[in-house]
């Protein structure tokens, strides 16, 4: 299956290993990502407040009329630029007037959108294109007992609610956990804001929070956290060291993308697993299972 | 009959601030909120903020401009869109957020450092197309000056964990190709937008 493919500023940069094990996993499933030709930046939750909505869809409109004329569905990889897109996409597809006037816009650099396509993001994509059988079939190294909590975060399941999974307390990145072997715990703040882009602006705003999905993910006995977000996996793996010296905690809870646990247990290439750009090391964990 | 009773101060209604944030993009929808506090009790940062979104609302319909505009609320709001999802009346309350960001910083108040954020995060994006994380830091404590650079100090351990591991990038990503076009449909989606607004 061929699918264009939106990587988003941040696979280029903090999220290098986000890139990495989805092309690897991607290419593991015989999904074919193409990557959108020159694509820009979607604006994320950000430029929407100095440029306001309209621009900051028009903009992310651009990298849509562009995938267009393939016809293929839309993969994103990260989770603000998953809400930026979907959003935009929608609105595209279902509000006429806001599409007469963005392609207005758009047409000053020769581009026009009908909204023709579908957004979706990776996490939805492996399941419901692949479905967990397939992945099981995948799995060479099963991770059997170990335990993991599935942190979804907010906007990839609230972007657009029931899109492909429940808002409240989704199940599928569970689910997925378990088609790999390993154990899915019990983890309430699952789908709980981590500070977002208040990292830089006001760092206590990321402690604060990161600091209870720790707890949350601990007590149900969690040796490592996946998800789907860079913006997630970032705050809790760059900041942990400080939420532990602000807080007194001693956390020391490895963070991966859900992709660097299926490469793993696909057994890809070590390369696939995108490991060293961990700051927690995610070594105690996965010892048993000859990695490290 | 003699009017007895003078109206108190809270109770005046300054329509003119009210209509204005109601012309916003999403600014309308404020009209609909019954006030029944879902968002209140849904917000990731509440316990942060000067007021609920729910209060925020009804301060924007009483028309106190100086509170609402001074408050952190929508600054503290991460977007993660808890409350949007969870709204009875289906009000966009993040949208209405961002709208909020705008109004503020267009009005000069950016007391809050993530307004700063916001403005170093536009300026990459309108300068490369794509948004280099060093350069959103650089610029956002260019505007914040010396005080927060200090305090960043603190966080150098943060930096340099994600230096030696791969993270940080020392230059930016090029810039996109079709840099113009991207400025030219920047501008014309500005004039567009000003337009809808002031209908
Ligand atoms: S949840 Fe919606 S209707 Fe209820 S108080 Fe908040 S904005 Fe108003
Ligand atoms: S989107 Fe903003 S206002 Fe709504 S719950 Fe999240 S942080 Fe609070």
């Amino acid at each position: 299956m061929k699918y264009s493919f939106y990587p988003g500023c941040s696979m280029e940069a903090t999220a290098q290993a986000n890139l990495v094990s989805i092309k690897a996993v991607a290419s593991a499933l015989d999904l074919q990502l193409e990557e959108i030709h020159d694509w820009n930046c979607c604006g994320a939750t950000v430029a929407s407040g100095v440029v306001g909505d309209f621009t900051q869809q028009v903009m992310t409109g651009r990298n849509l009329a562009i995938a267009e004329p393939k016809g293929q569905d839309v993969v994103v990889g990260c989770s603000s630029c998953y809400l930026s897109l979907a959003v935009t996409n929608k609105r595209f597809r279902e509000d006429e007037h806001f599409r007469a006037l963005a392609n207005e816009a758009l047409a000053e650099g020769g581009y026009k959108y009908n909204g023709t396509l579908r957004v979706r993001q990776f996490l939805e994509v492996v399941i419901n294109d692949v479905g967990f059988e397939k992945i099981a079939k995948k799995v060479k190294r099963p991770l059997k007992g170990l335990k993991v909590a599935g942190y979804v975060g907010c906007q990839t399941v609230r972007a657009i609610p029931y899109e492909f999974d429940d808002p409240e307390y989704p199940v599928l990145m569970d689910r997925l956990t378990e088609a790999l072997g390993a154990t899915a715990t019990p983890f309430p703040m699952k789908a709980r804001c981590c500070g977002s882009s208040n990292a830089i602006a006001d760092t206590k705003i990321v402690l604060d929070s990161a600091l209870k999905i720790f707890e949350s993910a601990s007590q149900g006995g969690a040796q490592l956290m996946v998800t789907p977000c860079p913006m997630c996996q970032l705050n809790l793996d760059a900041y942990q060291q400080l939420v532990n010296k602000v807080h007194g905690t001693s956390y020391n809870m490895p963070i991966l993308f859900f992709t660097q646990l299926m490469a793993i247990a696909f057994d890809l290439p070590p390369d696939a697993w995108a490991l060293k750009y961990n700051i927690v090391p995610p070594g105690a964990a996965l010892a048993s299972f000859g990695v490290g | 009959m003699e009017q007895t009773t003078k109206l108190p101060e809270s109770v005046k209604y300054d329509l003119t601030f009210a209509r204005e944030i109601y012309s916003l993009e999403n600014g309308s929808y404020i009209k609909q909120c019954m006030q029944c506090g879902m968002c209140a009790i849904s917000c990731a940062t509440r316990d942060i903020m000067d007021y609920s979104p729910r209060r925020l609302f009804n301060l924007i319909k009483l028309g106190k401009k100086d509170e609402v505009l001074k408050s952190n609320t929508f600054w503290y709001c991460t977007s993660c869109c808890t409350c949007k999802a969870r709204c009875p009346r289906g009000i966009p309350l993040v949208d209405v957020m961002h709208d909020l960001k705008r109004y503020a910083i267009k009005n000069g108040y950016v007391d809050y450092p993530q307004a700063a954020f916001c403005k170093a995060f536009w300026a990459e994006v309108a300068g490369r197309g794509k948004v280099f994380e060093g350069g959103v830091t650089a610029r956002f404590y260019l505007i914040r000056g010396l005080d927060e650079v200090l305090k960043a100090m603190e966080m150098k351990d943060i930096g340099i964990n994600m230096l030696k591991r791969g993270r940080l990038p020392m230059f930016p990503p090029k810039k996109i190709k079709g840099m113009g076009n991207l400025k030219k449909i920047i501008r014309k989606a500005q004039e567009i937008q000003r337009k809808e607004e002031a209908r």
